[in-house]
């Protein structure tokens, strides 16, 4: 496209000592139904460009929805200007970007059925029947099927030479039913999270199957008992339940934003800082966490960074020791990294990109050890699957999480569901606290498309994962 | 190509039985900083059009960013295949007929006239300050213009503009850290030498902590704290979810379930709060007391369930706690010890039909004994439910702008339940 290099040529020429163009355009279709109700059908489409100007250690983003020649160059000049600002406040202590070579490429999520090829009365009505399927269930009052489908479609360049063709996508299935009685009500909610894939998966997941499924486990919920005073129990987590403690206990202690304070006045900072990498143990032996961007189906698998570096796949702790983070080209040499780890990531054309958690998942297991021998092996302790109420505090140390649906397990049985758990601990008393995982047959991933960091807010994507882990002695009761 | 030319198309162009279009339109201007070095500097203009259609109950929506007759074509031809393909909706309600729309002052001229310079100024400022402090200063100074535009097939047409300044400040000294803010639709009242001397003075007694164990005990909520809790309970404030049993509100409209010396509005009538004058479906911004001396006067009610209801229509668009003017030296004599808290940060919901949420404090945390403060402590994690705590609110002080849709006071509240502890 004409504009890459149109502002590309500008920004060299006004003496910008970086600067890259993205020409995004995003695509959505979401689909929400509440009971019978169709509550939002809509096709979105957000396309423009953000231009990045960096110079004299300062950077100015500039952002446009309009395509013209004179518009760019404005945009251009706007970015410049900025960044001019930016560098009069930045004299004595400037930004620097890590070096990146140059890059021809291109990159598309792997897709069998586009969904936004399937027919929209197709999905509906495949949404109608699991709706009519929960609902049948005397007890189930609300039922909420939301169906997200994103696609975005970038071409980026930068003064380095790199120009990029990225098309990624993916669709996110989520299910909840609603059971009410005269004194509760409880939820329980199918969610694998998102997936870099097609309409196929759709296909192959049973929905209705899933939808019978939570409607019995919601009434089974509502009527079940609470645990009572809190207690040093063992919990056996399921791995759609440990994606989002791994997420806020992990991904975003380990971003290297957080641990330089540059997410200080808002989102947080992090206790893992640099002078506790290659000797801090985040985890017991077991803990394996890899960044993975070349994950098959991961969110965050986009071929390319804003920053436009490649996907990579690197320990973020290995063998229980912090070994690493998620940099980008202007936190990676901060730290005396030698290269950005591509971490930087935008969510629309509009936005700036930030440090973003990578795919990052739980290595599984090495010996053979599947989740029924997993609880057969606990005497006493909580099963929890799928996510509930979660709360960190903001340098990642202290949390509080409840589950979607809980068993409490006696002498290696699941003897009765459970309502209203939640577990208090901390890093690094948690992971270091693990003493199981099951094996790779058990590992799957768990897509988290909402991750709220940066001002002004921004909705990132990633992928987590695990096996079925345990960990021993941790504060589980019910809430209050 | 302006608003008025864009609803002539669709009016001229759309076939449906009925549409509703939004149009909204942002122009921003936003410096981040941290560590004393702005770390993003972002400036640019969107626009942002939605059409939703229906044939008879069926329904569908369209989004586009472009405003070109091609794009206002295809959000037409594509919002009308879908409702097409939709199946009749049991809880369509036809778009909002002509209202009367009230005039409120939502957007500040000298807010909309601030240059780049001017905010890069005020950063500049701000980060000179923390270094002769020996500190460093992380924030956000921004600068919104927002206009928001209704129209639609029934008759109604509106649209406002809302200006939007914000400056903020984390401090950092060794290991203290604390936070003051400025947000307003109204620059005038900012001033930058106010807020730095109540950051340095907040991390001036933060600089000796000592831990303190999680237990029940007094809190004076200073009014960003109040805000924080109570918005996420204002969430659950849902007459359809409480009619249907889910959350703690069933049956409770009219019933003392808060404390009585709790209430709560929604108001046109403070000048310095941000009022919208309707929201993106037609409800026009009234004086509506949700919770008046701790009884239950409303909850928020979409227009289908107002209709099947037999009520009227509301929405909750900001937040005027009165208070009783109490200075917050004064609230510190009325019990033998508490903590002062600044902030919350992170607050979940743990047990919807309960109405209980958990966080965590930030930003500072005093103790004080005997109407004293006498030193700071730990953050600490709360498991609380907020109409509970109403019912032991022992005093309250003035009603300041905690942000642009928050105008409440500080908060003596007796029995706060924390139940966990932090390491810093």
């Amino acid at each position: 496209m004409k504009y890459l290099d149109l502002a590309m040529n500008a920004a060299e020429t006004l003496g910008a000592e970086y600067a890259d163009i993205r020409i995004q355009k995003t695509t959505d279709q979401v689909i929400y139904l509440q009971n019978l109700s169709l509550k939002h059908t809509s096709d979105n489409t957000m396309q423009g460009y953000g231009i990045r100007v960096f110079k004299d250690g300062a950077w100015g983003f500039a952002h446009s929805n309009v395509f013209s020649d004179e518009a760019v160059l404005a945009t251009v000049k706007k970015a410049f200007d900025i960044a001019t600002l930016s560098a009069a406040v930045n004299k004595d202590k400037k930004l620097r970007l890590a070096p990146e070579r140059s890059y021809l490429s291109t990159y598309k999520t792997p897709v069998k059925i586009d969904p936004f090829s399937v027919p929209v009365s197709e999905k509906i009505d495949l949404m109608m029947e699991v709706s009519r399927t929960m609902l049948a269930y005397e007890g189930i009052k609300r039922t909420i099927f939301l169906l997200m489908m994103h696609k975005d479609e970038k071409l980026f360049a930068s003064t380095l030479g790199t120009r990029l063709d990225l098309t990624t996508q993916f669709i996110n299935p989520m299910i909840t039913a609603v059971a009410v009685t005269e004194s509760d009500s409880q939820s329980r909610t199918f969610d694998e999270g998102g997936r870099a894939t097609g309409w196929e998966w759709i296909l192959e997941l049973d929905l209705i199957d899933k939808a019978k499924q939570i409607a019995e486990e919601a009434l089974m919920k509502v009527k079940a008992e609470t645990l009572g005073p809190e207690e040093r129990r063992s919990l056996v987590l399921d791995p759609n339940h440990l994606g989002l403690t791994m997420h806020e206990s992990v991904g975003h202690a380990t971003e290297l934003d957080r641990v330089l304070g540059w997410e200080a006045d808002y989102a947080g900072v992090s206790f893992a800082t640099p002078e506790k990498l290659n000797n801090y143990h985040y985890g017991s032996e077991l803990i394996n966490f890899v960044g993975d961007n070349t994950l098959e189906g991961g969110l965050a698998t986009l071929g390319f960074d804003d920053d436009g570096v490649p996907s990579q796949k690197w320990y973020i702790i290995k063998d229980g020791i912090l070994k690493e983070y998620g940099s980008t080209r202007d936190t990676a040499l901060e730290i005396g990294l030698n290269a950005s780890r591509g971490c930087n990531r935008a969510t629309y054309y509009f936005n700036q990109p930030i440090n973003r958690i990578p795919n990052l998942y739980l290595l599984p297991g090495t010996k053979p050890l599947t989740p029924g021998e997993l609880i057969a092996d606990t005497e006493d302790g909580v099963y929890i699957q799928g996510r509930g109420s979660y709360s960190i505090d903001h340098h990642r140390i202290n949390f509080q999480f409840g589950g979607d649906f809980f068993w409490e397990i006696k002498n290696g049985k699941l003897i009765r569901p459970l309502k209203k758990v939640i577990y208090k601990s901390c890093n690094p008393e948690f992971w270091n606290s693990c003493d199981a995982i099951c094996d790779k047959r058990f590992w799957r991933p768990f897509g988290v498309v909402n991750c709220g960091k940066g001002q002004p807010p921004q909705t990132g994507r990633m992928t987590h994962g695990s096996s079925t882990a345990r960990f021993r002695n941790i504060r589980v009761g019910g809430s209050q | 190509m302006n608003s008025d030319k864009i609803v002539q198309y669709i009016q001229k162009h759309c076939i449906a039985d009925d549409w509703t279009l939004n149009i909204t339109k942002d122009d921003s201007h936003e410096t981040r900083f941290a560590q004393n070095v702005i770390t993003q500097h972002i400036a640019g203009a969107m626009k942002e059009i939605s059409l939703s259609v229906a044939f008879g109950s069926k329904v569908g929506s369209c989004t586009v960013n472009q405003d070109d007759d091609e794009s206002l074509a295809y959000i037409i031809k594509t919002a009308e295949e879908i409702a097409k393909l939709a199946p009749e909706d049991p809880e369509f309600v036809p778009s909002t007929g002509k209202m009367n729309i009230p005039e409120i002052a939502n957007c500040d001229p000298q807010t909309k006239s601030l240059e780049p310079k001017q905010l890069v100024d005020i950063v500049q400022n701000s980060i000179n300050r923390a270094k002769t402090y020996g500190a460093t200063v992380s924030g956000l100074t921004e600068k919104h213009i927002e206009t928001n535009g209704l129209f639609t097939k029934n008759g109604f047409a509106g649209e406002y503009e809302k200006s939007d300044f914000g400056h903020s400040l984390t401090l950092k000294k060794d290991e203290v850290e604390t936070k003051v803010a400025y947000e307003a639709k109204e620059y005038a009242a900012f001033n930058l030498e106010t807020l730095l001397e109540k950051l340095f003075t907040q991390a001036a007694t933060l600089a000796v902590k000592q831990t303190f164990e999680p237990q029940k005990i007094a809190v004076l909520l200073r009014p960003l704290a109040l805000q924080e809790l109570f918005w996420f309970m204002g969430w659950m404030m849902d007459r359809r979810y409480a009619d249907e049993g889910i959350t703690p509100f069933t049956d409770q409209i009219g019933k003392p379930f808060f404390g009585e010396k709790f209430s709560w509005f929604s108001t046109c009538k403070q000048p310095t709060l941000l009022a919208p004058p309707f929201t993106s479906d037609g409800i026009i911004a009234e004086e509506i007391p949700w919770v008046e001396k701790g009884i239950l006067k409303n909850l928020s009610t979409s227009r289908y369930w107002a209709k099947k209801m037999g009520s009227k229509p509301s929405v909750n668009y900001n937040m005027f706690i009165p208070g009783e003017g109490y200075s917050e030296e004064e609230m510190l004599t009325m019990v033998p010890r508490g903590l002062i808290i600044n902030s919350f940060w992170y607050i979940r919901s743990v047990d919807v039909k309960a109405g209980e949420f958990t966080g965590t404090t930030r930003n500072g945390v005093w103790y004080f004994e005997d109407g004293k403060i006498k030193y700071a402590i730990n953050n600490l994690r709360f498991n609380e439910i907020p109409q509970e705590a109403t019912k032991r609110i022992i005093a309250t002080g003035s009603s300041e702008l905690a942000n642009p849709i928050s105008l409440l006071p500080a908060m003596l509240i007796d029995n706060f339940n924390f139940v966990d502890k932090t390491s810093f």
